[in-house]
C-alpha cells in the first residue's frame, strides 16, 4: 500500500480501540511463555517490533526524533483512558505515561496479568527503534513508566530490566 | 507498546509467527487456549449461564465495541448474526495486511470450541471478504441451518449482490464446533 501521511501507519474507521483486546494481549504473552519461555517471548516480542511495525521504523529513520513524538502522541490518542505525556527535545523523546490503558483495563477486569507483561514495552520498541539509530530506555512499570526514546550514538547505559517493574493483579 | 486500537493487524501477525514456530497445531492451541480459554472466559461464562440472551449480551457488547456492521436475529432456539462488515477483516483489508493464509478461520477456532463445551452447534459460512452469518443452536436440536431471507429476512447477508465475490472462496461450516470441520468451495 502506499505509505500515508498519518503518523500511524495502520489505522482504523472506529475512534478508538477496543479496551477488550487487551484480554487477549495479555493471553497471548502467557500463551508464548507458557510453551517457549522468557526467551521465546522475548523473540516473539522482538520479532514483533522488527517485522510487524518495520513501517514504524521507517518512519523514525526518515523523520527522526520528531517523528518519534508524533507517533507516540497519536498512538496513545487511539489508546481508551489512556494519560499520557509525550515531549521532546533536541536529544530525545520522553513518554510519561500515567496511566497506561492496558494495565488499567487488565485491573478492571480483574485479570492475571503476566509478571513481565511491561517488558514487551521495551522489547518491542528497542525493535522499532534500532533500525532507526534509535534506542529506548523505561523505568517504571504495573500501570505507569517513562520511557526514553534517544540516539544510539549517545551510548547511553545498557536497560537494566530490574528497573521495568512486575505487573499485578 | 502493543495497542488496542491495531490489535487485529499484531493479532493476524501472530498467527503466522505461530504457525512457523509450531505449525498449524501451535496456532488451533494458541486460539483455544489463549483466546477461547483465556482472553474470552468470559464469553463461556456468560452463554453458559444464560444461553441465548447471554449470547446477546456477549456480542451485544464485542461487536459494538468493535464497530461490526452486523445484524442480530434471535428466537428461544436460535441465535443469528448477519456480519455485512467484519470490523477485523476489514482493518486487515484497508490496510493492506496479510501474513496468515486464512484470517478467517480464527472466529471459529475459539468461538467453536466455547460453544461446544456449552452445549451448542455452530451452522456458519463466511465469503473471506468480512462477510459471513453464524446460527447457533443447541446441540440436541437437529434443525438445519435457515434458508437464505427466513430468519434474517432482508438483513441476511445472502442477499447481498458482493456475497459472493468472483473467484473467491466461501468456508461452510454445519453443525460444527471445530476450525478444520468445514469444506470450501469456489465462487464465480
Amino acid at each position: 500500500m502506499a505509505p500515508s501521511a498519518h503518523p500511524l501507519p495502520y489505522t482504523d474507521i472506529k475512534p478508538v480501540g477496543a479496551a477488550d483486546f487487551y484480554f487477549a494481549i495479555n493471553a497471548t504473552f502467557r500463551f508464548v511463555l507458557n510453551k517457549s519461555g522468557i526467551e521465546g517471548l522475548h523473540r516473539y516480542w522482538t520479532d514483533l517490533g522488527a517485522r510487524y511495525f518495520a513501517p514504524v521504523s521507517a518512519r523514525w529513520s526518515a523523520g527522526g526524533l520528531p517523528a518519534v513524538a508524533d507517533y507516540w502522541r497519536a498512538f496513545f490518542a487511539v489508546e481508551p483512558r489512556s494519560d499520557v505525556e509525550v515531549s521532546a527535545d533536541d536529544a530525545s523523546v520522553t513518554v510519561n505515561i500515567r496511566v497506561c490503558p492496558a494495565i488499567a483495563h487488565l485491573h478492571k477486569g480483574g485479570r492475571e496479568i503476566v509478571p513481565c507483561y511491561c517488558q514487551h514495552c521495551y522489547f518491542i520498541g528497542e525493535a522499532m527503534a534500532a533500525p532507526a539509530g534509535l534506542t529506548i530506555r523505561m523505568e517504571g512499570g504495573n500501570g505507569s513508566c517513562q520511557q526514553r526514546f534517544l540516539r544510539r550514538d549517545t551510548t547511553p547505559a545498557p536497560q537494566d530490566l530490574a528497573r521495568i517493574k512486575e505487573a499485578s493483579c | 507498546m502493543l495497542g488496542c486500537y491495531d490489535f487485529c493487524g499484531h493479532y493476524e501477525w501472530t498467527f503466522e509467527w505461530m504457525r512457523q514456530q509450531g505449525g498449524e497445531p501451535l496456532v488451533r492451541a494458541y486460539w483455544d487456549e489463549a483466546i477461547r480459554r483465556d482472553s474470552q472466559r468470559h464469553a463461556a461464562a456468560l452463554i453458559a449461564a444464560k444461553g441465548i440472551e447471554g449470547m446477546k449480551e456477549y456480542w451485544g457488547h464485542t461487536l459494538a465495541d468493535e464497530g461490526a456492521g452486523y445484524h442480530c436475529t434471535t428466537t428461544n432456539a436460535v441465535y443469528r448474526i448477519d456480519m455485512f462488515a467484519c470490523p477485523s477483516k476489514g482493518f486487515l483489508t484497508r490496510n493492506g495486511l496479510r501474513q496468515y493464509h486464512d484470517y478467517c478461520d480464527h472466529c471459529m477456532g475459539w468461538i467453536g470450541p466455547m460453544l461446544k463445551e456449552c452445549g451448542w452447534v455452530v451452522d456458519h459460512e463466511h465469503n473471506h471478504c468480512g462477510q459471513c452469518w453464524w446460527e447457533l443452536r443447541r446441540n440436541d436440536d437437529p434443525t438445519p441451518p435457515s434458508k437464505p431471507g427466513e430468519l434474517g429476512g432482508e438483513h441476511d447477508v445472502r442477499h447481498r449482490a458482493d456475497w459472493l465475490p468472483p473467484h473467491g472462496t466461501m468456508d461452510v461450516y454445519e453443525r460444527a464446533n471445530d476450525p478444520d470441520d468445514k469444506t470450501t468451495r469456489k465462487t464465480g
